[in-house]
């Protein structure tokens, strides 16, 4: 067999290629193209202007970005909820003359100044958002007809006031405080701007009100239909985006102290230009602080940059168009094309070389080799159960087994033809076990450990466990829970088959044969849930070994089975007991005569072995042919495999012509017959088994001692 | 540039290395026609049907049969080795392939013909034969560089090496029409003097006149590998495809550094590779859509052996076709021809001789 070069090897190793899906998968990855712009602004503007990085400067530019920070939020709230303000230039200069008339004509103290601006802007904002949200009148113009309407009212009243204005003069350190001081060389209006931004950030993304806003921008007419109040929630926009303004105002005024008339003249645009190049969606439903922050930045940076290098003054507007246009352009093939690219890139198959598979063949003979122990199993429940992944039996000989509607189906002994839904979980339910008060645990995937006592009541035991450091993806949650052992203390251990794949989605994570999956412990005595190993490729069939210090499960991808000791000396370790299978091997159970069972739910092919040796192969594999054209690992037949503590099998059991019972995803062995289920079946199987078989044996009893 | 647009569209699957398949739509549309036709005659591989004075005969290893009174498969001649096409003329003369014995002639109570063979070249890997007229006769060799048994190889080699021979068997010389064809699978002599060779790696039906200058494509893009063809009873033709296309295959097709490990570690008949049945072993590879659920194969499964032959009319536009899908037993038909209000195939991938009644 050829062998793949060490550098491969090593790529594949230490390369998280799967990181770049999940960062796709996250939504703030919309931040990183504005991120770079702003990045680049920065390296540009910071080489050829001389001390921009200096201490005054940065003080500057901070104090500037205070007040304009302020309008891109106002602007960006309003984008947020599908709208548009064109009057924050001018509702900015009336916050601005009002500042000054109130403090400098009326002599009214700050504290009482401020919050009466920010209330007369806000009042602008609520006309603004009467008019759209409750007379569903156009952005558009409504707030064009509001900017020119605030903007001759500044006028009228600079032309009354601007000369008993600019005689008077207010002295206030407070005053002087926010315009000209700071804390700490930050000056006051940055902080100012910080806490708006945190506060803002906060309602956006973690509060209710916020959500809603971002429903109704994503579609105005969903988040009608579902019982939001459009109109209360547009004009509360309005008038939030006029009161910030107003703030602007305030601190433009507390820095100038003058008010004329070309205050705020176009502020709009760049404001605009700021919440688009900063990526809020035009369209609505899709826009942060961060965004607002990140355009404001830019677009500060560009206006002063330009007319400091000394251009003139078309420049300033023309470099600003065209990179609205750019931002325009990009922000269309961004939301056209992120979801295509991440489906196409989230399939992040990695190297993997599987050693030879251990021989099969009828002729050669050997404990694998192929045989039809399997033709003559009693079909139990055709057409009548819907993936029985796991089967258990308990004490009184009932039959239970979990189906793909979420149900846990009871078949009644001795014939198991009638049946009974005994729960109905919900999700897929996969593997079970009994605890010794005869409580059955259940793996359900999609939604994590749940018990049925014996009353039938579903309690969820644990749905998260703790979160990796570093993972990109929160992976806290359970996708897919598969099956369970009970240690004597009571510890119960699950696998978690795949992070990266949700129940309907698993045998795609062959495809990558990553170490996606993880074992986990829940420890009932103090509630909490932990992870106890990382990094297994396809962690599966959970079994508390005969002697009680060992859990075995295995590695379906890896075609292993491993032991991870869990008391005496190796506590806490992972070793190799079996590999080389010619399969894929799922659950493992207990076997009567301290051998366990294990069943293999697909069989390997060598086309999929060398592919797997390619992950590039497999990648472009992902990409360029629809998904059911992939290649896959055989899941359509299996067997079943005995073996003991040494890790050596001991027989195996074939369905040869893949007539009765070919998937195989578990097997339990009871008072001397063995019970099949598989994920993708309509049935049960069960087949008498061989004198060796002790006829009393029953998993509980291996368990737990005698019934009480 | 060009090594720039290349690797471009490699890395963006655009171009040359998009992978599509024609969609089995309008009359090829999907039925299960082939597959739901009454039990017919079961015999091991059969391959290559003719005409004999007017009945079916087919070929069966190195047997040639025809069917007996009761419908059983009766030996009417048995060739030195396995026999890979066979034509018989209007004089009722029986032209035979032998995978190691080049081309025989046989008269219609099976004595060998002399012929007098005046290059005494060995023909190997023949595909098809037929005759142009009672004393020309046409020979596709599929491949110079590989055997007809590993014809799967020389697909994915993606070989061009096919010949079309023209034999004059009363002067006993042997012309080369045409080289470098795609695997020519089939040929017969159309009336206006040019012949029309189905060539499978390139998934079309060429005519190619009498002095070997390619006239034109009957029909292209193919949905699956096309092998014989022959004349229906109402001016067209059958044409039998032997496997179907497959985005996978295509797609291995461009994969080179995979399909030559492929190709050296697995044996192949597990190759990712048309085939003429499949489902035999679970070393074959899977793909997903053939996941069975709840016990069931989806018809529409992705597979790797397919049963199809479509009725072209005289422009060689399909007009109909017969399916066994995925999961079918009647996969990889080689040939097929009508006889008496019945359509005859021969299911290679089935082994099984089906008779399908095709009366509208």
């Amino acid at each position: 067999m050829a062998t793949t070069s060490t550098l491969a090897k090593l790529r594949y190793r230490f390369v998280p290629d799967h990181v770049i899906g999940e960062l796709l998968s996250k939504k703030w990855i919309d931040n990183a193209i504005p991120f770079l712009v702003l990045l680049c602004v920065v390296g540009l503007f910071g080489t050829l202007i001389p001390n921009f990085f200096s201490a005054s400067n940065l003080a500057i530019q901070a104090r500037e970005l205070g007040e304009f920070g302020l309008v891109c939020m106002a602007m960006m709230i309003v984008i947020v909820v599908g709208g548009l303000d064109l009057s924050v230039g001018s509702n900015f200069a009336l916050g601005n003359f009002m500042t000054l008339a109130l403090l400098n004509l009326g002599g009214w103290p700050v504290w009482l100044a401020i919050p009466a601006v920010v209330l007369i802007c806000g009042g602008v904002g609520f006309i603004n958002g009467f008019l759209i949200g409750y007379l569903r009148l156009r952005a558009f113009l409504t707030t064009l007809v509001t900017l020119i309407i605030v903007r001759a009212v500044v006028d009228m009243l600079l032309l009354k006031y601007s000369k008993a204005m600019s005689v008077s003069f207010y002295d206030s350190s407070v005053w002087d405080m926010i315009g000209l001081g700071g804390v700490g060389g930050v000056p006051s209006s940055f902080i100012i701007l910080i806490v708006v931004a945190l506060i803002g950030h906060i309602l956006l993304t973690r509060s209710r009100p916020g959500w809603r806003a971002m429903a109704i921008g994503g579609s105005r007419r969903s988040a009608h239909n579902i019982g939001l109040s459009v109109r209360g929630t547009v004009c509360a926009a309005y008038t939030i985006s006029g009161m910030l303004c107003g703030l602007a105002g305030v601190l433009y005024a507390a820095r100038l102290g003058g008010a004329g008339t070309d205050t705020g003249m176009g502020l709009e645009i760049s404001a605009l230009t700021a919440a688009v190049l900063g990526g809020n969606s035009l369209g609505g439903g899709r826009g942060s602080v961060v965004k607002a922050l990140i355009g404001a930045v830019i677009v500060q940076l560009m206006t002063n940059g330009v007319l400091r290098l000394g251009m003139n003054s078309g420049s300033g507007p023309m470099v600003l168009g065209l990179t609205l246009l750019l931002a325009v352009f990009i922000d269309v093939r961004w939301l056209k094309n992120r979801d295509k690219l991440l489906s196409k890139v989230y399939v992040s198959p990695t190297l993997v070389e599987l050693p030879t598979p251990r021989p099969t063949d009828a002729e050669k003979g050997g404990p694998l080799a192929l045989n039809d122990r399997l033709k003559e199993v009693e079909i139990i429940g055709l057409d009548e159960v819907e993936s029985p992944e796991d089967v258990i039996l308990d004490e009184n000989d009932y039959l239970y087994c979990g189906t793909r509607h979420g149900d846990i189906v009871r078949f009644s002994p001795p014939h198991y033809k009638e049946w009974e839904v005994y729960a109905h979980i919900g999700g897929s339910p996969l593997g079970m076990a009994f605890d010794k008060v005869g409580d059955l645990l259940v793996c359900v995937g999609g939604m994590g450990l749940y018990k049925i006592d014996r009353d039938r009541n579903v309690i969820k035991v644990t749905d998260e466990t703790n979160r990796s450091p570093f993972s990109v993806v929160d992976d806290s949650r359970l996708r897919l829970a598969d099956d369970l052992d009970i240690a004597p203390d009571g510890k119960v251990y699950f696998s978690e088959a795949t992070i990266r794949y949700e129940m309907h989605d698993w045998p795609v994570d062959a495809l990558e044969s990553r170490g996606n999956g993880r074992i986990i412990c829940y420890d009932p005595n103090t509630g909490k849930t932990h992870t106890a190993v990382r990094k297994l490729v396809f962690p599966n069939g959970v079994c508390l070994s005969h002697d009680g210090q060992a859990i075995l499960f295995a590695e379906s991808w890896g075609c292993r089975i491993n032991r991870y000791w869990i008391a005496g000396p190796k506590a806490g370790t992972v070793e190799r007991m079996l590999d080389q299978l010619p399969g894929y091997p799922d659950n493992i159970n207990r076997a009567s005569d301290g051998t366990y069972w294990a069943a293999i739910m697909g069989m390997r092919s060598p086309a999929l072995d060398v592919a797997l040796r390619m992950p590039g192969f497999r990648r472009r594999m992902a990409r360029r042919i629809a998904p059911d054209q992939w290649l896959y690992p055989n899941l359509n037949i299996g067997c079943v495999i005995r073996f003991n503590d040494k890790g050596e099998i001991v027989e195996s059991m074939w369905d040869k012509g893949a007539s009765n019972h070919p998937m195989i995803t578990s097997m339990r062995e009871h008072k001397g017959w063995l019970y099949l289920g598989g994920i993708t079946n309509n049935r049960i199987g069960r087949v008498k088994l061989g004198d060796w078989a002790d006829k009393t044996w029953s998993g509980y009893q291996s368990y737990w001692g005698q019934v009480r | 540039m060009n090594a720039i647009g290349g690797w471009l569209e490699r890395f963006l699957g655009r171009g040359s290395a998009s992978v599509t398949v024609p969609p089995l739509d309008g009359a090829l549309k999907p039925n299960s026609i082939l597959e739901e036709a009454p039990t017919g005659i079961a015999v091991a591989q059969p391959d290559n049907l003719a005409l004999l004075d007017g009945k079916p005969i087919w070929s069966s290893g190195a047997q040639i049969l025809r069917a007996g009174s009761n419908g059983e498969p009766v030996p009417l001649l048995t060739a030195p080795s396995a026999v890979t096409a066979l034509a018989c003329s209007t004089a009722g003369l029986l032209a035979v392939a032998c995978q190691s014995h080049g081309i025989l002639v046989f008269d219609r109570n099976g004595k060998e013909a002399p012929v007098n063979w005046r290059d005494g070249r060995a023909y190997s890997c023949v595909t098809a034969l037929a005759f142009a007229n009672d004393d020309m006769l046409l020979v596709c060799v599929g491949s110079s560089d590989n055997p007809l048994a590993a014809w799967q190889r020389d697909l994915l080699d993606q070989r061009h090496s096919g010949i079309l021979w023209r034999i004059d068997l009363k002067r006993g010389d042997a012309t080369k029409v045409a080289s470098k064809l795609a695997f020519p699978n089939g040929v017969f002599a159309a009336p206006d003097g040019s012949y029309v060779v189905s060539e499978s790696w390139a998934k079309r039906l060429i005519r190619i006149g009498s002095n070997g200058n390619v006239l034109g494509q009957l029909i292209e893009d193919l949905p699956g590998y096309p092998a014989r063809v022959a004349r229906s009873s109402r001016g067209g033709y059958w044409l039998s495809i032997f496997a179907p296309r497959s985005p996978l295959i295509e797609f291995v097709l461009r994969e080179d550094k995979y399909r030559r490990a492929m190709m050296a570690e697995v044996a192949p008949q597990y190759w990712i590779a048309p085939a003429l049945q499949s489902g035999v072993s679970f070393h074959e590879p899977m793909q997903g859509g053939a996941l069975k659920q709840m016990g069931i194969l989806k018809p529409w499964a992705p597979t790797l052996s397919y049963g199809l032959v479509v009725e072209l009319n005289e422009n060689f536009v399909p007009i109909r076709s017969m399916h066994s899908r995925a999961g079918g037993r009647r996969h990889g038909i080689t040939s097929a021809v009508e006889h008496d209000g019945k359509l005859w195939l021969t299911s290679k991938g089935g082994d099984e001789v089906v008779l399908l009644n095709i009366q509208t």
